[in-house]
């Protein structure tokens, strides 16, 4: 497979002389989730801008799919056509007096008829669940939707990979998790997602491959993993470990026997421990189900119907519609983010779980439950939609 | 925030949705009339009814409306009493020595022209204020697209409009920090600072403004600005209330156009 991007031996330096970046490689392939985590000064909003030629490398090229950059204006246009960069501080990204104007503002520029151009606001406004705020000034918005709609801007242009400096900064958590769950989202959409984070609990989860950034350079670019678990380099880039992996260290030097695959998420670190309290138990007749609605093939139906009755014991919403519509039909979530692991969770502990979602994110439920049930040789049932709508 | 803006009572109107030209044209239409008008009780009974219409149909807050209108009427006051004293026409009134040097006098016909210029001002105040606190800025950029003017004028004024609050906002912060520090204790103390803060003010616009250009280029800029879509809003209703209410009022204009306070005409 070819890269989507690749930097070749990239120098660069500020109009001040100071070396910025100091030779950097690297390939990032379609589809990827990749976390560039360092320090703050280590170049990684740097490096990020050379993604969509803002900033032009001083020796070495920048490659997308297999075309080196030309730097001339017809050329600059079309790259940042395919990728969308949005900036750490959405007020400098906010150019127009409306959300409508400001989400329309690269449709508009690329030549896109009204009807296009009034479809893809809608449709980035959606995406990020603030639809019906196209005739607010941005300086009404919190924090969290300014940043939203720097996002639906540059949603509404449809790239294929989108760099995003720091996007969780200044965000309060919840606002920081539905960012996140976003950019999963995007992703499964088949969207290359880049961000850069010196948050290294946020990286490990999230991120397909890990580059640790540090004074310019690449120090390790490998799955989360990897990147995390060695301590001197990560101290040598003035970052710390994810509490995960401190805690799963500090349980080993106790004297736990080492498992083969290190815990990625609270679900795996559960079962980690419960495989060595009581290894080989597998009983699956206490595994609680999933059960999933699709909430685009609803209709006008209410959420509330199906939420009668006993059987359910925790209900949670993944994507930003199937969240509106839960609110719209006054059901109370108690999962928004992390949502499929959660009711994974609460499955092993015998309780069962509802998840709304949405159209292709049926399917990554389905895939993470039988990840989990290859690894862990426990049962979850899933309910799919048409089989639990019949049950009412 | 320790300010309010006008423009964010606007964003709040309650007629926010009507038709920003319905709006435009019913607040310029009373100004017409006040300044037209030869009688005060035209621009007065303009005042009060635009009033109003702006504090029950446009749902502010009387009060603050009141507070509103006391700066421009403060003004008004004190430039009526000047002419009230300075022209003299017709028979006096009431006469005032002072020291010898100087003879205040008001007669019937500074008082008539007093009142009439009060009222006028008065009545194209509350005109002014109705537009200004219903029809918010942004809804004026497409009306202004509507009456052909010149594109650049218009995103120059949009982006001006945008970075207005982000100015105010950065400011508030300078301030803050200023504050917090003691910056506004003593006189010249308090000079200083807010040259600080201008100068600061001045070099992140300086800044702001180079950021603008690549945000604009990562958006692949090519000298186009989306205007914000026709509003689905009501129109017809209120422009038929609006012409009938401008109607009545230049009736009004008419008939009561040779009334003075004190019967004669100004001369």
């Amino acid at each position: 497979m070819n890269p989507i991007i690749r930097l070749n031996n990239i120098e660069y330096s500020y109009p001040s002389g100071q070396k910025a970046i100091k030779g950097i490689n690297l390939e990032i392939y379609e589809g990827e989730k990749i976390a560039l985590v360092g320090s703050n000064g280590a170049g990684k909003s740097t490096l990020l801008l050379m993604f969509n030629g803002m900033l032009k490398p001083d020796k070495g090229s920048v490659v997308y799919r297999e075309k080196p950059v030309s730097y001339s204006r017809d050329a600059l246009r079309e790259l940042r056509k395919r990728v969308g960069f949005v900036f750490q501080n959405p007020d400098h990204q906010i150019i127009a007096p409306t959300v409508f104007q400001d989400v329309a503002f690269g449709p508009v520029n690329l030549d896109y008829s009204e009807d296009e151009v009034s479809r893809s606001v809608s449709e980035g406004l959606m995406y990020v669940g603030l639809s019906g705020f196209e005739r607010r000034p941005p300086h009404h918005l919190s924090g969290g939707e300014k940043k939203k709609v720097a996002i639906a801007g540059i949603l509404a242009m449809n790239p294929a990979v989108l760099v995003f400096d720091e996007p969780t900064s200044a965000l309060d958590p919840a606002s920081s998790e539905s960012i996140m769950e976003l950019l999963d989202e995007l992703n499964q959409e088949g969207k290359t997602v880049i961000i850069s984070t010196h948050d290294v609990e946020l990286a490990y989860p999230w991120a397909d491959r890990v580059i640790l950034m540090n004074n310019g350079k690449i120090i390790t670019c490998s799955r989360p993993a990897g990147a995390f678990s060695d301590g001197k380099v990560l101290r040598d880039a003035k970052l710390s470990k994810p509490v995960l992996l401190e805690l799963y260290d500090s349980l080993f030097e106790m004297g736990m026997p080492e498992s083969e695959k290190l815990p990625k998420s609270v679900l795996d670190f559960v079962h980690m421990i419960e495989n060595k309290i009581n290894p080989g138990v597998n009983c699956c007749e206490e595994c609680g189900s999933i059960y999933l609605i699709d909430a685009d093939r609803l209709g006008d139906e209410s959420l509330k119907k199906y939420l009668e009755g006993d059987r359910i014991d925790f209900v949670g919403a993944m994507g930003s519609y199937a969240k509106k519509r839960a609110e719209n039909d006054g059901v109370d979530l108690n999962f928004t983010y992390g949502v499929i692991d959660k009711c994974l969770l609460k499955a092993i502990s015998g309780r069962n779980s509802l998840i709304i979602t949405t159209g292709g994110m049926v399917k990554r439920v389905t895939d993470r439950v039988d990840e989990f049930r290859d690894e862990s040789g426990k049962f979850v049932n899933v309910v799919s939609h048409d089989d639990f709508v019949v049950m009412f | 925030m320790y300010y309010e803006l006008l423009e964010d009572i606007a964003q709040e109107s309650k007629i926010r949705d009507v038709n920003p030209a319905v709006k435009l044209i019913l607040g310029l239409g009373c100004i017409l009339i006040c300044i037209s008008s030869d009688g005060f009780l035209t621009p007065l009974a303009i005042a009060l009814s635009i009033s109003l219409i702006t504090i029950v149909l446009g749902g502010i807050n009387p009060r603050f409306y009141l507070k509103l209108l006391l700066i421009p009427l403060g003004f008004a006051i004190f430039s009526v009493l000047v002419i009230i004293f300075i022209r003299n026409s017709g028979d006096v009134i009431f006469s005032l020595d002072l020291f010898g040097l100087l003879t205040l006098t008001v007669t019937k016909g500074s008082i008539n022209e007093g009142v009439l210029i009060f009222s006028r001002v008065f009545g194209g105040m509350c005109s002014l204020f109705f537009i200004s606190l219903t029809t918010p800025a942004t809804e004026t950029f497409t009306l202004a697209k509507k009456c052909r003017i010149p594109d650049f004028i218009i995103e120059l004024a949009m982006i001006v409009y945008r970075y207005i609050f982000i100015l105010i906002e950065e400011a508030e912060m300078i301030y803050t920090a200023q504050l917090m520090r003691l910056g506004y204790g003593r006189k010249k103390g308090s000079i200083e600072s807010f040259g600080m803060m201008s100068g600061a003010l001045f070099i992140n616009s300086w800044e702001s403004g180079e950021r603008l250009i690549g945000a604009m280029d990562a958006r692949c800029y090519n000298g186009k600005f989306a205007m914000l879509g026709e509003q689905k809003a009501v129109f017809g209703s209120p422009l038929i209330l609006s012409v009938l209410y401008l109607i009545v009022f230049l009736g009004v204009m008419f008939f009561t156009g040779d009334i003075d306070l004190y019967g004669g005409i100004i001369q």
